[in-house]
């Protein structure tokens, strides 16, 4: 389950950004909690719409992907900061990213009442029509007396305060799942609108250079009078020429490839023949709409996984591929990119054997792999399908097809240290791009 | 005849607040000094470890604290008051004390019929925090609804009725000032008291 904090202050230190660090790293096996920054949102201004600034659409964009919102609020004068107000108020103005949101309150106090003024103020304030967030009911986490909470490596250190805080987050979880259903039908068949053909156009799209000619890297470079060669590209951060970003690309000892956000691949390291890759491409696949480079039969897993990352149900979509025989482990990592007002602006395809780290990585430290005998395939597999999300997620409709049966049984299969068992022909279709290799 | 500050609780530019504080401040010239207060360009409130209070609130401090009392006009954000005003008075409230056992009313406009009812009982709450610790007028709230109609082209109200209730108000206002300056047999403990409020010590 994907969830976003925010910690409603602005001071440099803050026990309520510690009590939210806390429960992220605490509770990852529960839930994926991201901590949003709200440093730099300014003052909520009726004559200064700011709105579309980057602040406040980074917030928006990460609440509306998110399953659900912890906020842990601090208590000022009896209720809640004027900085985390502004922030409620720009997302109630123009925009309602918070509407139908559940949300789990929770406050860090110096006090002993622990912030339940400002709890309850800021319950009300989220129950205002323009804001309509849906506010976990029941268990209020206050944290008083916070200075002497924590322990020096910033956990916290009564049991019990952990054991109630772990209550709280397992209610809100189902809270979640509740919410989410009631508010309607998950939009199960919403990956069905990926459009692999590239029809449409973002605002990089090259227009009036045929996507599926060989030579569309030339076409569109002439069209655009791209940089080249010994033209310098500003980047963040440095300034490379465009030949010495292209020593720097090739020479990542891994297969980068660039599909963007209307699903088109525009771009892959090329520093190996198609035969040597461990995923194969060919020059002229370069601007190819991404149906192109997957059989037809692979095209729905496909439109799942980049739907899962459009929409933000999960960052990662990971998955080992088997197929290069037993001293490899090739993984498959699809990272989704965003801007900085966290647009989705497209796909990372990163391909990486891990052999030679796991291999380096042994003999360096003298060890040596071997079978868990408790381990059950699924166990193993734990950290990819972790990734995938979807199975523990009954919201995330569309991304349940691919994770269970696809990554669970091909890492199970590479559990054995014994030779690789052959492709899945399943597995291999979900693998993006590269699935036509086979 | 009494000095009072007024605080204009909107940073909006054409605040409704602000033309019902400065329609007071002509309307009841005959009875007392009006001086309107921007909060508008205070810094957000981050609680800085060197305890600095930005010059623009020590200045606020200071008007206040040679006011009699204070008037604040909310706008009604959210069922809450604004970010703007609330961080006003962190500010307000951060190693300086300007409200301790200050006479306050509180008054508000918002665009809607039901014109800050809820602000105005969140703003109570905060002004009763032990270091605000404000004297607001009890039992009385002046609500301007439909704040965008409520004005003529010279910037009077135009309901007579709601005329009367603000003048009404406003006298009972001067009284409990003169009341309140009997009522100060706890001032100094209170004083003490505020500024043993260390948060940082707690
Ligand atoms: C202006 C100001 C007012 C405060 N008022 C309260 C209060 O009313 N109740 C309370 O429990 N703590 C109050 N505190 C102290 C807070 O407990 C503390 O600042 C905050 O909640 C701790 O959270 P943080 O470390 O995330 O900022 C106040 C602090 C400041 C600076
Ligand atoms: C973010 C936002 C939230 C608002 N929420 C409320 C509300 O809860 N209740 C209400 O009566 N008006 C609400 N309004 C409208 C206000 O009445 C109006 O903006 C304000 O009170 C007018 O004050 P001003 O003219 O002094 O700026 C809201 C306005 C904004 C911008």
């Amino acid at each position: 389950m994907k969830l976003v904090g925010i910690a409603g202050s602005v001071a440099d230190k803050s026990y309520n950004r510690l009590l939210l660090k806390f429960i992220a790293n605490h509770f990852s096996d529960t839930v994926d909690v991201e901590i949003l920054d709200i440093q730099d949102v300014p003052m909520f201004n009726q004559s200064d719409d700011q709105t579309d600034s980057e602040s406040v659409q980074y917030l928006s964009n990460k609440i509306k992907q998110a399953d659900g919102v912890i906020i842990a609020t601090p208590e000022h004068n009896h209720t809640i900061t004027a900085s985390l107000k502004s922030v409620i108020e720009w997302l109630s103005y123009k925009i309602h990213p918070l509407s139908g949101k559940p949300v789990m309150i929770v406050g860090a106090s110096y006090y002993d009442q622990g912030s339940s003024r400002a709890q309850l103020n800021l319950r009300q304030i989220l129950e205002s029509p323009g804001v309509d967030a849906i506010v976990m009911p029941g268990n209020e986490f206050l944290l008083g007396e916070v200075k002497d909470a924590f322990d020096d490596q910033h956990n916290l250190k009564d049991a019990r305060t952990v054991g109630f805080l772990k209550e709280t987050l397992d209610k809100f979880v189902k809270f979640v799942k509740v919410i989410n259903t009631m508010n309607g039908p998950a939009a199960d068949d919403g990956w069905k609108s990926e459009d692999l053909e590239s029809h449409g156009k973002v605002e990089t799209t090259i227009e009036g250079v045929d996507m599926h000619a060989a030579d569309w890297v030339e076409k569109a470079s002439a069209k655009t009078h791209a940089a080249s060669g010994d033209d310098y590209v500003e980047l963040d951060r440095g300034v490379l020429t465009v030949n010495q970003l292209n020593y720097f690309l090739n020479s990542m000892p891994m297969e980068l490839t660039y599909a963007d956000a209307n699903n088109q691949f525009i771009y892959y390291n090329h520093n190996a023949d198609a035969k040597d890759m461990l995923a194969s491409r060919t020059p002229a696949q370069a601007g190819n709409p991404m149906a192109d480079c997957h059989p037809k039969r692979a095209i729905p897993h496909v439109q799942q996984v980049i739907h899962m990352l459009r929409t933000g149900k999960t960052d990662l979509f990971k998955l080992p591929v088997p197929g290069n025989g037993p001293d490899k482990y090739v993984m498959h990592y699809y990272q989704a990119m965003h801007d900085a007002k966290g647009e989705y602006k497209g796909i990372n395809e990163l391909v990486l054997d891990i052999m030679p780290i796991v291999k380096y990585y042994l003999s360096h430290t003298g060890q040596v792999l071997a079978k868990n005998p408790n381990a059950k395939t699924d166990a193993v597999s734990g950290a990819s399908a972790k990734a995938a999300t979807p199975k523990p997620d009954s919201v995330s409709g569309a991304s349940a097809d691919v994770a269970p049966e696809a990554p669970d049984e091909v890492s199970g299969a590479s559990a054995d240290p014994e030779p690789v068992t052959p492709a899945q022909p399943e597995v291999d279709s979900v693998s993006g791009a590269s699935g036509n290799d086979n | 005849m009494h000095k009072f500050v007024a605080i204009v609780g909107s940073n909006s530019d054409d605040s409704t607040n602000r033309k019902l504080l400065q329609f007071m401040k002509r309307h009841f010239a005959a009875q007392a000094e009006i001086d309107l207060v921007e909060i508008k360009d205070l810094p957000m409130f981050n609680k800085p470890e060197n305890r600095q209070v930005p010059a623009a609130a020590t200045a606020i401090a200071e008007k206040i604290d040679q006011a009699d009392g204070v008037i604040i006009s909310t706008p009604e954000y959210d069922h809450s008051a604004p970010a703007v005003l609330m961080n006003a008075l962190e500010w307000l409230s951060f190693h300086i004390h300007p409200f301790v056992d200050k006479p306050v009313m509180i008054i508000g406009a918002s665009y809607g019929s039901l014109g800050t009812s809820r602000a105005q009982a969140h703003l109570r709450q905060i002004l009763d925090s032990p270091e605000l610790r404000a004297r607001i007028m009890p039992s009385s709230e002046f609500l301007l609804g439909h704040s965008l109609q409520a004005f003529d082209d010279e910037g009077n109200l135009v309901d007579q009725q709601k005329l009367a209730k603000l003048t009404g108000l406003f006298t009972d206002f001067q009284t409990f000032v003169d009341i309140t300056k009997e009522l100060n047999h706890a001032n100094e403990v209170n004083r003490k008291e505020v500024q043993n409020v260390n948060w940082d010590k707690l």
